[in-house]
């Protein structure tokens, strides 16, 4: 078996890939510092902070023999029979001096820096540098300047690692970015007469900046990060199901971050999902509470007594012998769109299900990187994963038709629902909506509510059938909500609420739950998610209701193997840092 | 001494050398013909090798060695000429440009096809204009007397040349850093492994030379490998190119065996130290390899002899002679100007260490120095470069030999220097020393830095001294 010596103690290598010395020293929990090296790109090994003694041991004699030099991490392979020394005092000794000639031109502006707390620079100068310099020069003062309009860069206070600029030509492949002059007068900066504007994964550079270089503006100067609460989520702005981390501060979403999932996203998202937030969480356009439609007016009622509204208008509609009809919108999780399924199901067999329409905007984008083109450095280290944008923009289509074929054998389209309504053979009908913008217009609105008896809505949002409906019920918005996805490649992934039920509204599962008057007290996500993958074969992979880490695939191909693999390398600065972490 | 017959020179004073007609008649292209017609591309390699011909661009690796690295099962070769000269003072390879292109081109077609090249890119400085000239008139030259292109002397062999003009950086002169601007991108050497000659210019295997070793490759081819190694001092053979220049009386580029001795040069070649003065040090090989002191001047010059007195290597054999009425400390403000403007910025510790040592001996220069700052500098000296493993290229390097040697050679005259020449104002300021050591700053203490208002009384404060 290969084995690597690292300060000392003796490892196994795993088999199957290729990492470099960083990869392998966090595996084994020896953290090595570096700035510039990052796991999705090229490695060029220009900051120098990951410098360790490198040597190799003789599988023969078993003596060790160290180089004279010092060698980056990055760019040295772990292989058999290497040797790491990564806390000797040479190395100690080195990282002290990077840490000052990184700070020699660097502003001490952390109070009013949005970076600090979960900075490269700061973490660093705290581990590994040290609280004097011997630089009594003037320092070079760089104007700030704009790299989009909503990125904005803060040139002095960049270590120029080039992973911006790797970025945009590795990953993007748009090279909007590059370095400009030389020597400590070097500078990032956009060619002339580009911007990052019409990058779609502009927001990425601002993750990817180990300092305060890369700002977002949206962002800037309203919190200071150690104040966020971040919780694990999914975005649901599109079929590909970016992980995501919500960060919210007493109840206000302040930013959206990504989160790694090497199956997924990598450790990307697009600036439409960072965004995204600000639509959702619009407070003037939100439902406050439930209403009930009385004469030609909608009155705020109590929780309970709509959802028994609801219940006796369906029922009423089944005694009558009136169809009764079901629309699961995509933006429903699966748990969700499960415990409405049984819900209709149950009351009557007969119980029409249709899955709500799929919003599609586009053309599918995918940046596939090239280990071949564009790169700058060595690609040796590299997996590369390409990230698809989605013409889709809904999480969970396929999740909610699983869960529609489960119960009903066949999936109703949402016109052929709409065609039964206006020849008149729906009685009463329930639209569960959670979607972020409005898909029913005007007249189809009209012509619903002229051809349904009893007319339920379920939303976040107002909507144009909300107007119209019989009772409204107010749900959560993604943020609010907790429950699976099942995304574009069929990977079923979990995501938590980040945000507590807004007053007067209830999570949709827990509106189902009362409806269904489920016992046991509120409904979690994974109890239902274990009861269908109890009964669904489809579900299979979500059984005992827990999902993996990086979600699990509900088939297995060739492209998506069940099984995940080994845990990838997760770039430091993606880590929840600082006090951040400790809430 | 007196046998020594120079043969990289051997045209320079013929009139007309440069056109193709006079090349010829003076046996031009016929070490090309011997090679591509009677020998296997591997027998030349075998015979460059055998004559331990070593690089001549600053590193002195051996030549033959390099081209023995590319992958065996190769499809294509490029070979990048490097003409890049840009190290301070040094000359040699504009005169080989201007004055025998062709002997030139007749290395670059050797070389080309002992490595098995069918393209070939001359790497020029841009500041080169007339040697670009010279250089493409002699390519259309040769191209139409079949020295060039396809089929060459009917061997099934082609090779097609390539000016591509620099655009005034010295450090694309670093191999990889040529690569890189050959390629269209910024010239930022890229770290190795892998070297060139497995993954170089557009990701195939490169043979990156320097124009001075392609121009020994027909002699060698000519007259053979014993012949070479029977100039020169052991493991530095062949003719060599010098250039002399500073205070000197003549500034020359002369073409001797390797192991001259940096006296020689000055007194036999170009004409002793000007105005009758006498020399104070002597940089050896451009400024990057350090300096020689007044008594050093007789360490030959060759690649091994240089590591005694302290200096990086030969580099490229330019000599700039240094005069007894010139402050060490005028030598340091213009090295370290130099690499401080030249650093391409990547590596942390080149692009701030440059930068610092740069300030710090203009400040010095300007009458604002302390001893301190000789110690601070050294030890910077010491962290950079390839050597100590803290950089990707060898410009660092570079950067802090001038540093190294003149504190160890010149150390008195400096802290003389120091002491004597204190302007007030030019030194940091106590809001400067306070930050850097780390002390607390009182902003009124201060004053002369920051105009801090009073603090301001607070109400309530009954404890206030001047309450
Ligand atoms: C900063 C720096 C600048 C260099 N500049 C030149 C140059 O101008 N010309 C040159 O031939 N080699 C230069 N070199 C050396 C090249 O990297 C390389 O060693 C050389 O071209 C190899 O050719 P050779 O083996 O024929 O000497 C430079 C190296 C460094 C580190
Ligand atoms: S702006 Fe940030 S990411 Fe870009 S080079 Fe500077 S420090 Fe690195
Ligand atoms: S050592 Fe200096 S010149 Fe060489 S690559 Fe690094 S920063 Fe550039």
């Amino acid at each position: 078996m290969a084995t690597i010596l690292i300060n000392g103690t003796e490892y196994p290598i795993p088999e199957g890939e290729k990492l470099n010395a960083i990869q392998m020293a966090k595996r084994v929990g020896v953290e090595i510092p570096y700035y510039c090296w990052h796991p999705s790109l090229s490695v060029v090994a220009n900051c120098r902070m990951c410098e360790v003694e490198v040597g190799s041991k003789d599988p023969k004699t078993g003596e060790v023999k160290m180089m004279p030099k010092l060698v980056p991490g990055c760019q040295t392979p772990a292989k058999d029979g290497t040797v790491l020394v990564t806390d000797s005092a040479k190395v100690q000794e080195h990282q002290r001096m990077i840490m000052e000639l990184l700070l020699l031109n660097h502003p001490l502006d952390c109070p009013v820096c949005d970076q600090a707390g979960e900075c490269g620079l700061q973490d660093y100068s705290y581990e590994h540098g040290q609280s004097n310099h011997r630089f009594v020069e003037e320092r070079i003062v760089n104007p700030r300047k704009d790299v989009s309009d909503l990125i904005q860069l803060n040139q002095d206070r960049c270590i120029m690692c080039t992973r911006c600029v790797r970025f945009t030509r590795e990953i993007t492949q748009t090279a909007e970015l590059q370095v400009m002059r030389r020597g400590n007068h070097a500078e990032i900066a956009t060619f002339p007469g580009v911007s990052l504007d019409d990058n779609p994964l502009a927001g990425n550079v601002v993750d990817l900046c180990p300092v305060g270089a890369l700002l977002d503006k949206d962002f800037l100067h309203k919190q200071r990060v150690w104040f966020l609460a971040k919780h694990d989520s999914v975005c649901t702005h599109c079929s590909t199901g970016c992980n995501i981390s919500v960060e919210e501060n007493k109840g206000k979403i302040w930013r959206v971050k990504p989160r790694n999932n090497p199956h997924v996203n990598d450790y990307w998202i697009c600036d439409e999902g960072r965004y995204g937030y600000k639509d959702d969480s619009a407070p003037d356009d939100l439902l406050e509470a439930m209403y009930v439609l009385k004469g030609d007016d909608h009155v705020a009622v109590a929780i309970d007594e709509a959802v028994r509204l609801v219940d006796r208008g369906l029922k009423q509609a089944v005694i009558g012998g009136r169809t009764v009809a079901g629309v699961l919108s995509p933006f429903l999780t699966v748990e969700e769109a499960y415990l409405m399924a049984t819900y209709l199901k149950g009351m009557t067999s007969d119980a029409v299900l249709a899955v709500g329409p799929v919003p599609a905007r586009g053309e599918d984008r995918t940046f596939s990187p090239d280990k071949s083109a564009g790169r700058s450095g060595d690609t040796s280290f590299l997996a590369p994963r390409p990230f698809t944008i989605h013409a889709e923009k809904a999480p969970n289509a396929r999740g909610v038709r699983a869960v529609i074929e489960h119960v009903q054998g066949a999936v109703v389209e949402y016109d052929e629902l709409l065609r039964k309504v206006e020849a008149g053979e729906v009685g009463a009908l329930y639209v569960a909506s959670g979607s972020p913008t409005d898909w029913i217009d005007e007249p189809t609105a009209a012509k619903v509510r002229e051809k349904v008896a009893f007319l339920v809505v379920q939303d976040s949002r107002v909507g144009a059938l909300a107007h119209k409906a019989d009772v409204v019920l107010a749900g959560g918005t993604y943020a609010e909500k907790a429950g699976s996805y099942v995304n574009a490649d069929g990977r079923i992934q979990y995501a938590g609420a980040s945000l507590p039920p807004r007053d007067g509204s209830l999570p949709d599962l827990d509106l189902f739950a009362v409806l269904l008057d489920r016992p046991g007290g509120p409904a979690r996500s994974s109890d239902v998610l274990a009861e269908l993958a109890e009964a669904a074969p489809a579900f299979a992979a979500a059984k005992g209701g827990t999902l993996p880490l990086y979600g699990a695939t509900l088939e297995a191909s060739a492209s998506s193997p069940r099984e995940n693999g080994p845990p990838p390398f997760v770039d430091a600065w993606y880590a929840a840092m600082g006090a951040a972490k400790a809430r | 001494m007196a046998t020594f017959e120079p043969v990289l020179t051997r045209n320079w004073n013929v009139p007309d050398a440069r056109s193709l007609k006079v090349y010829e008649s003076r046996g031009g292209y016929q070490a090309a013909r011997k090679a591509l017609t009677t020998m296997d591309p591997d027998a030349v390699v075998n015979l460059v090798k055998d004559s331990e011909l070593r690089g001549r661009g600053g590193a002195g690796f051996p030549c033959g060695l390099k081209w023995t690295f590319l992958p065996k099962d190769r499809k294509e070769t490029l070979m990048c000429v490097n003409g890049d000269e840009s190290e301070p003072a040094t000359f040699n390879n504009r005169y080989l440009l201007e004055r025998d292109p062709h002997m030139f081109l007749e290395g670059i077609l050797i070389s080309c096809f002992a490595t098995r090249a069918s393209t070939s890119y001359v790497y020029l400085r841009f500041e080169y204009i007339e040697a670009t000239r010279i250089i493409e008139e002699a390519i259309a030259e040769a191209r139409a007397a079949g020295h060039l292109g396809k089929n060459i002397y009917g061997t099934g062999f082609n090779l097609d040349v390539w000016v591509h003009r620099g655009a005034g950086a010295y450090i694309c002169g670093e191999e990889t850093g040529l690569i890189e601007s050959l390629e269209g991108k910024r010239g930022w050497p890229r770290i190795k492994p892998p070297f060139p000659a497995i993954e170089g210019a557009f990701r195939k295997p490169t043979v990156v030379n320097n124009i001075e070793t392609l121009c020994c490759v027909p002699h060698i081819v000519e007259r053979g490998a014993a012949w070479f190694k029977s100039i020169g001092t052991p493991k530095s053979y062949g003719p060599k190119l010098y250039t002399v220049s500073g205070h000197v009386e003549k500034q020359v580029c002369v073409e001797l065996p390797l192991g001259v001795t940096c006296r020689e040069l000055i007194d036999d070649h170009a004409g002793g130290v000007w105005k009758g003065r006498k020399a104070k040090a002597a940089v050896p090989g451009g400024i990057s390899m350090g300096l020689l002191s007044a008594d050093e001047l007789d360490t030959p010059l060759d690649f091994e002899s240089l590591r005694k007195p302290g200096c990086l290597g030969l580099g490229t054999a330019a000599v700039t002679v240094i005069d007894d009425h010139t402050p060490i400390i005028d030598y340091l403000v213009n090295t370290s100007r130099f690499f401080a403007h030249e650093s391409c910025g990547q590596c942390t510790p080149c692009r701030e260490g440059t930068g610092w040592m740069s300030k710090t001996i203009h400040r010095i220069k300007n009458g604002g120095g302390r001893i301190e700052d000789l110690d601070v500098m050294l030890h910077l000296a010491e962290n950079l470069g390839i050597i100590p493993g803290t950089t990707i290229c060898g410009l660092a390097d570079g950067a802090a030999w001038p540093i190294k040697n003149a504190l160890a050679k010149f150390r008195p005259e400096l802290e003389e220097y120091i002491r004597t020449h204190q302007t007030p104002g030019a030194g940091p300021t106590p809001l400067q020393l306070d930050v850097a050591a780390g002390r607390r700053v009182d902003l009124f203490q201060v004053g002369n830095a920051i105009a801090a208002p009073p603090p301001a009384a607070a109400l309530h404060s009954p404890g206030r001294p001047d309450a």
